[in-house]
């Protein structure tokens, strides 16, 4: 019987493997780095939207049943290099040396988180107390406290900057979407200082708030109404040092009272954009996956209604390698991928 | 120092000394105008705090600046838009004290229609959290009592010393109050506002109901003026509501 190859062994392709295995079918999971997960486990992200469950708690079970599946070969820090051949029989290069023919190909190499320090005027690695929001996931997570990490003291107020790396074409026309997870993240965020320091100030600073669907609630109301977390219109512009008082000013107009203003903050948290990984780069060409001119995240082939389907056949592109996701959905997708791999190599499913 | 464009700068902002010391440095002369940075340097929470710890101004935290009130405000959209609760809730929200202040003189003009609480979105008690604000403004002198303040008190002294409102009476004693001379009849003293130095508006407003030829209303008040009607057995119970609403702090 022919296999299935799935590159990334993230939410999506840990949700593809896990589904392939399900039906019997012969799956090579690979993954560039040396753990399962992805983003939410190698960054150590403290809670997840929208349920807001622990990372263990929602890929745990995941990561166990690939494991432990007799279907699933595991390849840890190797990447795709090479592939020849078409649907049904592709001969795929291995960057341990191997070479496995595969029937389908499931794509699922996600995505990075934008690196601030292009964004200079935001003061990131210049002034200690300017954290990304992954740092301060980390923070929550591995050390379980708020602090300023110049002074390791509990800051009075924290701002959190949204769009960082998002919808800015300063950056070239390759950011010029949204992250979509970032005005939540930064609700639930600031509802957690609250909720656990109420002593301590929050500020969101926006273009627009997009907790879309059902998350307006628990990740924009809930902020203000149940933590009062404060919301001002925005968009950080620049960040600064004062040196008389060790605290850092957030420069911005504020745009509905229409007046500049320099208010002094003691942590300020930067929302990360999403960018396509090295990973989905590189695969794209050794595939011949069809890209987003400007953002260069995957697309999927126009003849097709799915969203799962590529420009090559039998080979999917499922989760983040498309563009920002939240993760539960990348959790669908590799599993609709799966299933269109496992229809593709035409296995008979058994009940 | 002559300032280009000054039409452009705050009468406020603008900081003019015969004698300038800045940093030990002497720069009176050339350098003697100073013209302030429109800058925001701060909120002032602990303001926007009392405003959403009291108990009707709680929902202030709800608001996410829709504007679906001020679209509905009478006073916005027929008399200033300088008047726009949504606004002023932004405002104290963030504790812009600053900014309140600059629009104390139009903050007090809500008429109470309920409009704005009515069809908020979020279910913001809008018209009570302005009422809140211009509380804790007036705490903090920020703005003198207001005109809608003490005309409430002039409404309640009516009810309270008849245990009703008579319209006329009310609209002619706060006139009257504003500072306008009514001519009045010499044997009842009662005000004839359709001569004499009675504003125009008044005028025209008294004069409505005689073009129109609305002659029962006519009469009904001009009955209620001569004879000024009261509730049942209002003096006693007058002194035990007085008594009550001066221990609740109510008529202050
Ligand atoms: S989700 Fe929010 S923070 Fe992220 S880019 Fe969109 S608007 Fe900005
Ligand atoms: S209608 Fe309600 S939510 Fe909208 S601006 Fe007014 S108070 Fe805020
Ligand atoms: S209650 Fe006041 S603020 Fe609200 S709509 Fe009426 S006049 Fe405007």
């Amino acid at each position: 019987m022919s296999s299935v190859l799935v590159v990334g062994a993230g939410p999506t392709g840990l949700a593809a493997a896990r589904g392939l295995a399900k039906l019997g079918i012969k799956t090579i999971l690979l993954e560039k780095d040396s753990e399962l997960g992805g983003n939410p486990i190698k960054n150590h992200y403290h809670t997840l939207i929208p349920r807001k469950l622990k990372p263990s708690q929602v890929l745990g079970p995941y990561i166990r049943e690939v494991q432990e599946s007799k279907n699933v070969t595991l390849y840890l820090n190797t990447e795709l290099v090479s592939c020849e051949g078409e649907v049904g029989n592709f001969k795929v290069g291995l960057s341990n040396g191997k070479t496995e023919t595969v029937g389908a190909i499931v794509v699922a190499t996600g995505f990075e988180h934008f690196d601030p320090k292009r964004k200079g005027e935001l003061g990131y690695g210049l002034y200690p107390d300017v954290i990304t929001n992954l740092e301060l996931e980390r923070m929550f997570s591995q050390e379980g406290k708020l602090y300023r990490p110049s002074n390791k003291q509990l800051p009075k107020r924290v701002a959190f900057v949204f769009c960082v790396g998002s919808r800015d074409r300063q950056l070239g026309v390759t950011n010029v979407h949204c992250c979509r997870y970032g005005c939540a993240l930064s609700g639930l965020q600031g509802s957690e200082i609250r909720e656990h320091y109420p002593d301590v100030d929050v500020f969101c600073y926006y273009m627009d708030v997009r907790t879309y669907g059902t998350w307006e609630y628990p990740f924009y109301w809930a902020p203000q109404e149940e933590y009062g977390v404060r919301y001002v219109r925005g968009r950080i512009a620049e960040i600064t040092y004062s040196p008389a008082d060790g605290r850092l000013r957030v420069k911005h107009e504020d745009t509905i009272v229409q007046r500049p203003a320099e208010v002094p903050m003691d942590l300020v948290v930067l929302v990360l954009g999403m960018e396509p990984s090295e990973g989905t780069k590189k695969v794209a060409k050794i595939l011949g996956l069809k890209q987003d001119k400007d953002s260069r995240f995957l697309v999927p082939s126009d003849e097709s209604g799915s969203n799962i389907v590529s420009n090559k056949e039998g080979i999917f592109i499922a989760g983040a390698c498309k563009g920002p996701i939240d993760i539960e959905s990348c959790l669908s997708e590799g599993e609709a991928a799966a299933l269109e791999a496992a229809a593709v190599i035409n296995t008979k499913v058994g009940v | 120092m002559a300032i280009h464009e000054r039409s452009l700068v705050e009468q406020e902002r603008i900081l003019r000394k015969e004698r300038l010391v800045v940093d030990g440095v002497d720069v009176s002369g050339d350098w003697n105008l100073i013209i302030l940075p429109r800058v925001i340097e701060d909120y002032d929470l602990d303001f926007a705090k009392e405003v959403a710890e009291s108990p009707d101004g709680k929902t202030i935290t709800q608001c996410y600046q829709c504007s679906y009130c001020t679209a509905s405000c009478p006073v916005h959209n027929y008399w200033d838009d300088r008047y726009n609760p949504r606004h002023f809730i932004y405002l104290a929200r963030l504790g812009m004290v600053d900014e309140l202040q600059k629009r104390a003189d139009v903050i007090w003009r809500c008429v109470s229609c309920h409009k704005c609480t009515h069809r908020c979105p979020k279910g913001v008690l809008v018209e009570e959290v302005l009422k809140v604000i211009l509380r804790a403004m007036a705490k903090r002198g920020l703005i003198e009592e207001y005109p809608s303040k003490k005309f409430d008190k002039f409404f309640t002294e009516s009810v309270l010393e008849y245990g009703r409102i008579e319209d006329g009476e009310l609209l002619l004693g706060w006139v009257e109050k504003q500072g306008y001379k009514l001519f009045k009849d010499p044997i009842l003293k009662k005000p004839v506002p359709l001569i004499g130095d009675a504003p125009l508006w008044l005028k025209q407003l008294m004069l409505k109901p005689i073009k129109s030829m609305n002659v029962g209303f006519l009469m009904l008040n001009a009955k209620h003026m001569l004879f000024h009607p009261r509730t049942k057995n209002w003096n006693k119970f007058k002194q035990v509501l007085r008594k009550a609403m001066e221990e609740e702090g109510a008529l202050k």
